[in-house]
């Protein structure tokens, strides 16, 4: 069933080390297009951080990020960790085939850097060129056929969209909601402002179009036209956090990432936010990557989850699969501790505690991301996996 | 009776300046001793600002219109800045919403939190001593004339002895309490490096033994460790012996492992002894000139218990008890002499009165009062104590406004007049007039009113209730209130206790590594570790009322799970009484025993926890109930629309009506006043009104409470 859907994000072993803190230790997911994926997990186990790697934010340690099939992200650590090692075991050996292998495999891996640097500095460039061949051989073709008293504003034409297609990148594609609306919006700079500045640093320059267009995004969040005049400080936070949703999806971007977005908000604001994303998801056709703590909000919200624990991956499912069969025992103590508005089984709630040392036997063999059951991963080895698989015995 | 704190008719509102925004309006409220109350509201409902009434930290614009806050017999909004500072983050302590404000960026997290607990403890003594003084000296008296004054020497006797007694106990016990903790604590180090070593995780062996060495030759008491000295002696030899064997290369802990373990027997021993009994003992220490202590403990106990029943204590517990019902009966026959006083002051000041007679009369009804509260009441009456300070207040500032009025209106007209003259000339007019500030005489006369008869109507049921008086436990209540005084008296923190007690805070509220963290600055901390160190000073001072601005709105569910377990688990064993704030409906189902719903400055509505889930009858309760979901919705969420109204111009009637989908045309015109639903459970809304038309309560609501209810009978078949 998952294996149909078209991949539009695909992150494999994803690492993002900061000096010694592993904040994001070899993640690897995939976001099929048009779905909401959430990721959850608690403060600091590094999931606004891969967050912020995927739009290019930080450099990342070592591993790669497609987007559309294209690589945006790729990093060196594991190609250098290989030299070294191959390195060292060359100094002691005298083997003459075995060092001739060694020697090839520094080369490669020297060629993969050059490759996953290349590709982590132009990804933006290779895709602006691919556009403007596409408008160039668009336009061309046009004026070819045309008469000569429309040629000179088709000529004008083509010259801003050649502009916009040499500007165009395709991080733009990727967009990001902040958690906090406060601090996100510009205090100096008015609504227009705020949701064009994507626009003009695109390269339109066309005054008419770009209020259209702020104006159209402020009607599509459920503000009004003369709110484009105002500043931030004249809204209330729900209104703030919908300027920061027009803000990113002006650029008409394929994924959403979202921070938290309703962490800072009140409740019944809340409830009005998440509406507002689950309208913009139809009517945009939009795909959203949904970081966020409260475990109700994620699971009305998303299709798939990912449970996060101190920089890993520890279980990917379908949501509902997550939450009638939790397998790894972090996945469970959090769904433990989620309040709910019921007094009575409220206080008969025991929360699970989760000690990764005491639960964990992994002296034998080291875990890895399995595929337990289809569709349902979990970071386990191989008698962990025999247990949950006799566990939920399906 | 049993309220710890109440709030009557609180009015605030803030000077800005645009106006004056009217925050809280009009609310009353009753926290009950060891009892949660939570209020639920979104930003701007006021919650916050009622908060920081208790605590006397409102903002220098405020203007305190009206109300009351009674805790421990004072007025909180009346009494001085200097009479705070013994109540403030000691009896009344308050977690902040953002910990990021709430420290002091350039001071380490030890000293922030250990101190309040340095600063506290030596005022925190004198008080305690002032009041047990005080109130022994009360006693005494009462003593006296139940006794007659022939018996006067035989009651200052007895309170000599008492005193000294109490005193010497908790010299025992805090000794005692030391040596203990000292155990505890050892033993929880022991299990640690016990679960360590089995793992085979790293350790530093050498370090650890000789640290556990030092700490267990701490570990004396002529109580807890009679009989065993040599043991320990012996044990924090080997424990020498094992740290010098190790050697840190093989790697082997069988040695280390071996002697710890014994160290972990001993300890399981020393901590499941059972506590004395101090007071008898400390007696028997005292009085008795042949005393031998150094029997052992079951035997001592015996003995010193005996003697302190035959010699002092059955008397003293006779003679108390006939002294508290002198006092509950002399008191309760001055209140009854009271009331026709009241009845006559509510008609004086019904009508027409001059200044000096209102102050004669206040004077007197007030001395009158005064006599009639009981002195040996442990929890203060705080109606009949904060009497004479309200009754004097309220008419002073009906004299105040009836002076002031005119002038108020002068002004207000002369400026308006200004202002239109200015703009007719066709001047840029960009200042606005002051609103005017002016009080009805009836209004300011109904205030006085309302405090008589409020004490009135107090009076009468305190008489109601006189018959089921139990004197027995009233005075065994008195005794124990006495006891946890002279504990205050004797409990001096050190500067090394108050870093240990702050490191146990730190490592209760979640800390890892709390050793290392006491050093360290609050940029160091992520968020939701800066909320725990906010939480951790909070409960430093072991205060009576915890306040919890929105305490886990920026943690996570694991950590906020984690916290509000450990307000609860607290609240259970020093009970407190806790003030819970919040917007998160699901947090509160957990910690709340009464709920309170605001909404723009006024409870709209009020009841136990069951009540607001599984009937809950406001409109806005529905509102904030179908807007979040849980783990089982699916359908599109009831989103409140708009915004809560700027409460600058509050509208007239209620002020949801224009959220609220079910409003009619009398919710535009007449706020409504609370109907009755239960006992426990008030609604401010017109719905519930006989003539209201029917309405279904929100299908997502209904849905909800079905399934809850489903669970809860599934739930119990499957137990």
């Amino acid at each position: 069933m998952a294996n149909d859907r078209e991949v539009l994000l695909k992150v494999e072993n994803l690492c993002q080390y900061f000096g010694p803190t592993k904040a994001v230790d070899n993640v690897s997911f995939d976001i099929y297009k048009g779905e909401v994926f959430g990721l959850v997990g608690e403060s600091g186990c590094g999931k606004t951080t891969t967050g912020r790697s995927i739009i290019k934010i930080y450099d990342i340690t070592s591993g790669n990020i497609y987007f559309k099939g294209q690589r945006i992200c790729a990093g060196t650590k594991s190609y250098k960790d290989a030299i070294k090692e191959a390195r060292k075991e060359k100094k002691g050996c005298t083997d003459s085939t075995r060092i001739a292998e060694l020697d090839k495999i520094i080369a490669d891996n020297k060629e993969q850097i050059k490759r996953a640097k290349f590709d982590h500095k132009n990804s933006d460039k290779e895709y602006a060129k691919k556009l403007v061949e596409e408008t160039k051989a668009k336009y061309e073709e046009k004026l070819k056929n045309c008469s000569a008293q429309d040629r000179p504003k088709l000529e004008k034409e083509y010259k801003d969209a050649l502009r916009v297609a040499r500007n165009t990148k395709l991080i733009t594609r990727i967009q990001m909601i902040y958690q906090d609306p406060v601090a996100s919006l510009d205090p100096r700079m008015t609504v227009r402002e705020i949701i064009s500045e994507g626009l003009v640093i695109n390269g339109i320059k066309d005054k008419a179009y770009i209020d259209e267009k702020v104006y159209e995004m402020l009607e599509l969040v459920g503000l009004v036209r003369e709110h484009a005049g105002r500043y931030p400080h004249e809204f209330s936070g729900g209104q703030r956090q919908r300027i920061g949703i027009a803000r990113s999806i002006v650029m008409n971007p394929e994924l959403l990432i979202a921070d938290e977005p309703i962490s800072a908000l009140d409740v019944s604001i809340q409830a009005q936010v998440i509406n507002l994303l689950n309208e913009l998801r139809e009517q945009l056709g939009l795909t959203i990557l949904f970081i966020a703590h409260d475990l109700s909000v994620v699971k009305y919200f998303s299709g798939r989850i990912g449970v996060m624990y101190y920089g890993n991956m520890v279980e990917l499912a379908e949501t509902e699969e997550l939450f009638a069969h939790p397998m790894h025992p972090y996945t469970r103590s959090l769904l433990s501790a989620i309040p709910l508005p019921d007094p009575r089984s409220e206080k008969k709630r025991t929360r699970i505690i989760y000690n990764a040392i005491a639960e964990h036997d992994y002296s034998v063999q080291k875990p890895t991301m399995r595929e337990v059951f289809p569709g349902h991963f979990v970071y386990c080895n191989d008698a962990e996996e025999a247990k949950y698989k006799k566990e939920y015995g399906r | 009776m049993d309220n710890i704190l109440e709030v009557k008719n609180l009015k605030i509102s803030f000077r800005t300046q645009a106006g004056t925004l009217k925050a809280v309006r009009d609310i009353s409220f009753d926290l009950k001793r060891g009892k949660t109350l939570a209020i639920v509201g979104e930003s701007g409902s006021g919650k916050s600002v009622t908060a920081k009434a208790i605590l006397g930290i409102l903002a220098g614009n405020t203007i305190i219109e009206g109300g009351e806050i009674l805790y421990d017999g004072k007025d909180l909004l009346k009494i001085s800045e200097e009479d705070f500072h013994n109540i403030r983050g000691d009896k009344i302590s308050m977690i902040f919403q953002d910990p990021l404000s709430s420290l002091d960026p350039i001071v380490k997290i030890g000293k922030q939190i250990t101190e309040a607990m340095l600063l506290k403890s030596s005022t925190n003594r004198r008080e305690a001593r002032k009041e047990f003084n005080d109130r022994l000296a009360i006693l005494k008296k009462c003593m006296v004339a139940a006794l007659g004054q022939n018996n006067a020497a035989e009651a200052d006797e007895l309170c000599k002895t008492f005193n000294k007694t109490c005193i010497e106990a908790n010299h025992l016990e805090n000794a005692y309490n030391i040596a203990y903790t000292g155990a505890a604590d050892l033993l929880s180090y022991t299990e640690d490096f016990l679960f360590k070593a089995e793992k085979k995780q790293k350790l530093d062996v050498k370090g650890l033994l000789r640290d556990y060495k030092s700490r267990l030759h701490k570990i004396r008491d002529p109580f807890l460790t009679r009989g065993m000295e040599e043991r320990i002696e012996s044990l924090g030899n080997e424990l020498g012996d094992a740290a010098r064997a190790y050697v840190s290369k093989t790697g082997d802990v069988t040695g280390a492992v071996e002697v710890m373990q014994k160290l972990e027997t001993l300890l399981k021993e020393l901590t499941g002894k059972e506590r004395p009994d101090f007071v008898s003992i400390a007696y028997y220490k005292l009085f008795d000139p042949e005393a031998k202590l150094d029997r052992p403990q079951s035997e001592l106990e015996t003995v010193a218990r005996k003697f302190m029943n035959e010699k002092f204590l059955d008397r003293f517990r006779e003679v108390e008890e006939k002294a508290v019902t002198y006092s509950y009966e002399t008191a309760l026959n001055k209140k009854i002499a009271v009331l026709p006083m009241l009845d006559e002051a509510h008609a004086f000041f019904g009508t027409d009165f001059t200044k000096a007679d209102a102050k004669a009369k206040c004077k007197a009804l007030s001395d009158e009062i005064e006599a009639s509260i009981d002195q040996l009441e442990y929890i203060k009456d705080s109606r009949a104590y904060t009497f004479r300070n309200a009754l004097s207040n309220a008419i002073k500032n009906y004299f105040y406004y009836l002076k002031r009025n005119p002038k108020e209106e002068a002004r207000f007209a002369r400026q308006t007049r200004r202002r239109e003259q200015l703009i007719a000339r066709g001047k840029n007019v960009t200042w606005k007039v002051v609103p005017k500030v002016v009080y009805e005489k009836e209004e300011l006369r109904a205030n006085i009113l309302t405090i008589i008869d409020r004490l009135k109507e107090h009076y009468e049921e305190y008489i109601a209730a006189a018959p089921a008086m139990d004197y027995h436990d009233r005075s065994q209540k008195l005794v124990n209130h006495f006891k946890s005084k002279a504990s205050e008296v004797v409990y001096r923190v050190t500067k090394s206790m108050a870093k240990e007690k702050a490191i146990k805070l730190m490592e209760e509220v979640g800390i890892h590594e709390p050793r290392l963290r006491y050093t360290q600055y609050p940029f160091e901390f992520s968020g939701g570790m800066r909320q725990r160190i906010v939480i951790a000073i909070a409960l430093a001072a072991n205060p009576d009322i915890l306040i919890c601005d929105e305490p886990t709105t920026a943690l996570d569910v694991t950590i906020q799970s984690q916290i509000l377990e450990l307000i609860n688990r607290l609240k259970a064993e020093r009970g407190l009484s806790i003030i819970f704030i919040t917007h998160d409906l699901g947090v509160v189902a957990n910690m709340a025993d009464d709920i309170a719903v605001m909404y723009a400055g006024k409870i709209v509505e009020y009841g136990t926890a069951d009540d607001i889930f599984y009937d809950p009858r406001h409109p806005y309760t529905w509102a904030l109930l179908s807007s979040m979901p849980d783990l089982d919705t699916k359908e599109k969420l009831d989103a409140i629309p708009g915004t809560p109204p700027n409460m600058i111009y509050p509208p007239k009637g209620d002020a949801f009506a224009a959220r609220n989908k079910f409003a009619m045309q009398i919710d535009y015109e007449e706020h409504p006043p609370f109907f009755k639903v239960s006992d426990t459970h008030y609604a401010a809304t017109w719905l519930l009104h006989p003539d209201a038309p029917k309405v279904e309560v929100p299908k997502a609501i209904t849905d909800r409470i079905r399934r809850m209810t489903e669970r809860l009978e599934g739930g119990t078949e499957n137990g």
